[in-house]
């Protein structure tokens, strides 16, 4: 499989001196779910803003289907589909509004009824962002990375806030955007998120790339080092037994 | 492929400014607010002054017997905008003491009798009330207007009483065609500065021009759509106005001067969206761009002859507020609206329109901040 993503020795350094990101190398395969981990101020944002095209890179190079995101960042942005952290839409604007918003900011020609159906948001079209839970604002968010059918699309924690029902739906969501063939590259916070949606993850720490391997890999690299859990795993977890008590429904 | 970067510029600006427009006119608190003050001002002052200013109160004493000294008075009887009333001295002052009267005349003993050298030169004496001067000088012009076609009269032909009575009668203008170009004004630059500056901050703040960066389309194609919004804007806030002013109280605006007078609104428009251009692109959040936003208005408000005429002020005050960018917009309007002025005819506030939107550009280019 060819990389779809190539980031060389990328670093950030902003004004003040602070290193937030230290030369970080790693390609992302065609169609895989690849995730960037690691603790807040790691330097997770920095590095997706960089290979988005948002934030000025300091040295070294990303480029996404074979294009330098800091020569053609116009091109890139045309290519892919960017979910930001804190999603924020224009007020007194309805749901298709905005997607027709999107539409023409691409000079596309997607239609908004169906992009709410994938991310089963049909019956709030009439609805403003504001009117939105949390995890609706979320599908809402990335059903307008969507219009115009990228190639790759980026989330930045996209699931952080959410309830375990919604955070189970957003998981099936990303799923179904993978079948569909669209790269995904996202962080999260949440261990077992990475586990059940990545292919293949990152673990960034101080700027720097620790960690890159499969999930399994990498347990199976633990337990290698002679690791012993320090409690007895358990065949489930607390979260199954609280999606089995409260069913999976949304309740958004 | 890439897109043609025209065509997809047209479309974003397209799609930015139809959106833009449902942004504006669904926020009805803003739109209320934008359209409020002005015609809150306008109906107030114009139900204020609708009867009082359409005469100004003249009370005459007469202590000369000349025939000159009747014709005079006959005259100032004949013009309509004045209520002239013939009183004893003591009358006089205590009627403009009390304001009841805008101005008092008195025709001195030695008026209009003829000396050896022929008609004797005595000053007729006004007094008008300096706590009231807007009727006061008025009135005081007119009279002396009146004066001045008498003494033309005497030197040139003996026709004393027409010539003076149709020479003051060509205007009858009264205080809402003053008041309303300078409601015009304010709108325009409340709708500039801070309608421009608080949204683009809120955009800034919550993070949307962030999102709007993640796609293809150049932001200044969102600053685009957002001039050309306020654009449209202005022109119907300026309609919405006149049509009050020309309801309601009769204001006057020749319909061949429409289209100076939008022209003019909406090169104001575009000064003093660069003015909240500046201070949205400096400002990081609506704490900093408040105080700086009404340190540039609230001067202007009361500076740039709006309420008032500016030629009440101390000399040197008149000529300094003669340079505010409000006051080129107030009198140009007031100039096309009341005297039916072209554009070139206020090339000069054109003129000063013109630099002041060059500056505070250059001013909004150079504070410009995205983030």
């Amino acid at each position: 499989m060819s990389h779809i993503l190539e980031v060389t020795d990328l670093r950030k350094t902003y004004a003040d001196g602070f290193e937030a990101v230290k030369g970080i190398s790693f390609g992302v395969k065609k169609g895989e779910v690849f995730g960037i981990l690691g603790p807040n101020g790691a330097g997770k944002t920095t590095t997706l803003e960089m290979i988005e095209g948002l934030r000025p890179i300091t040295a070294g190079k990303a480029t996404i289907d074979g294009l330098d995101v800091a020569k053609n960042p116009y091109a890139v942005k045309e290519r892919v589909g960017i979910q930001l952290q804190s999603s924020a839409f224009f007020p007194n604007l309805k749901l298709v509004e905005l997607l027709q918003l999107f539409n023409d900011l691409y000079a596309e020609t997607s239609d908004p009824m169906e992009l709410l159906r994938e991310v089963e948001l049909e019956e709030k079209a009439n609805a403003q962002a504001k009117e939105l839970s949390g995890g609706q604002r979320q599908r809402f968010s990335i059903a307008t990375t969507l219009v115009n059918k990228p190639i790759c699309i980026f989330l930045d924690e996209p699931t952080t806030g959410l309830d375990p029902q919604a955070r189970r739906n957003l998981w099936d969501l990303i799923a179904a955007i993978k079948q569909r063939g669209t790269t995904v590259i996202l962080t999260t916070h949440y261990m077992e998120e990475a586990q059940v949606l990545c292919d293949r993850i990152a673990i960034m720490d101080e700027g720097k790339i620790i960690a890159l391997d499969t999930p399994d890999n990498l347990i199976q690299q633990l337990l290698g080092r002679g690791f012993k859990p320090h409690t007895k795993v358990q065949a489930a977890t607390l979260e199954d037994v609280f999606i089995d008590l409260t069913g999976k429904e949304l309740r958004d | 492929m890439a897109k043609a970067s025209s065509r997809r510029s047209i479309v974003a600006l397209r799609g930015l400014t139809i959106a833009s427009l449902k942004m504006y006119f669904r926020n009805r608190t803003a739109l209320f607010f934008s359209l409020f003050f002005p015609v809150m001002f306008i109906v107030v002052f114009g139900f204020i002054f609708k009867n009082s200013n359409a005469t100004f109160k003249v009370d005459v004493t007469n202590q000369a017997q000349s025939a000159l000294a009747t014709q005079f008075t006959e005259a100032l009887g004949k013009i309509d905008v004045l209520k002239v009333k013939t009183v004893a001295t003591d009358q006089a002052s205590t009627d403009l003491n009390k304001g009841d009267t805008d101005l008092t005349l008195t025709i001195p003993a030695g008026f209009g009798t003829s000396g050896p050298q022929g008609v004797a030169a005595a000053p007729i004496i006004a007094h008008y009330n300096a706590a009231r001067p807007g009727n006061g000088q008025a009135a005081a012009q007119i009279v002396s207007q009146l004066a001045n076609n008498l003494n033309n009269a005497i030197t040139k032909a003996p026709q004393i009483v027409t010539v003076a009575a149709t020479g003051v009668k060509t205007k009858n203008l009264s205080y809402i065609d003053f008041l309303l170009p300078g409601m015009v004004g304010l709108s325009i630059m409340q709708l500039g500065i801070f309608s421009v500056a608080f949204g683009f901050i809120s955009y800034k703040t919550t993070g949307m021009l962030r999102r709007l960066q993640a796609t293809p389309v150049h932001p200044g194609n969102f600053l685009a759509a957002q001039g050309s919004t306020r654009l449209i804007m202005t022109v119907v806030q300026t309609i919405i106005l006149v049509a009050i002013g020309m309801l309601m109280f009769n204001f006057h605006l020749s319909p061949v001067s429409w289209p100076a007078f939008l022209v003019l609104a909406l090169l104001g428009s575009v000064v003093f969206m660069a003015f909240g251009f500046a201070i949205a692109g400096w400002a990081k959040d609506e704490n900093q761009a408040a105080p700086v936003a009404q340190v540039i208005q609230f001067p202007m408000m009361f500076l740039s002859g709006t309420f008032f005429p500016r030629d009440s002020f101390p000399p040197l005050l008149e000529r300094l507020t003669g340079f505010l960018p409000l006051t080129y917009l107030a009198d140009g309007l007031r100039h096309v609206a009341n005297d039916g002025a072209s554009l070139w005819a206020v090339r000069g506030d054109v003129l000063g329109l013109v630099v002041w939107g060059i500056v505070s550009a250059v001013i909004a280019v150079r504070l410009f901040r995205w983030e």
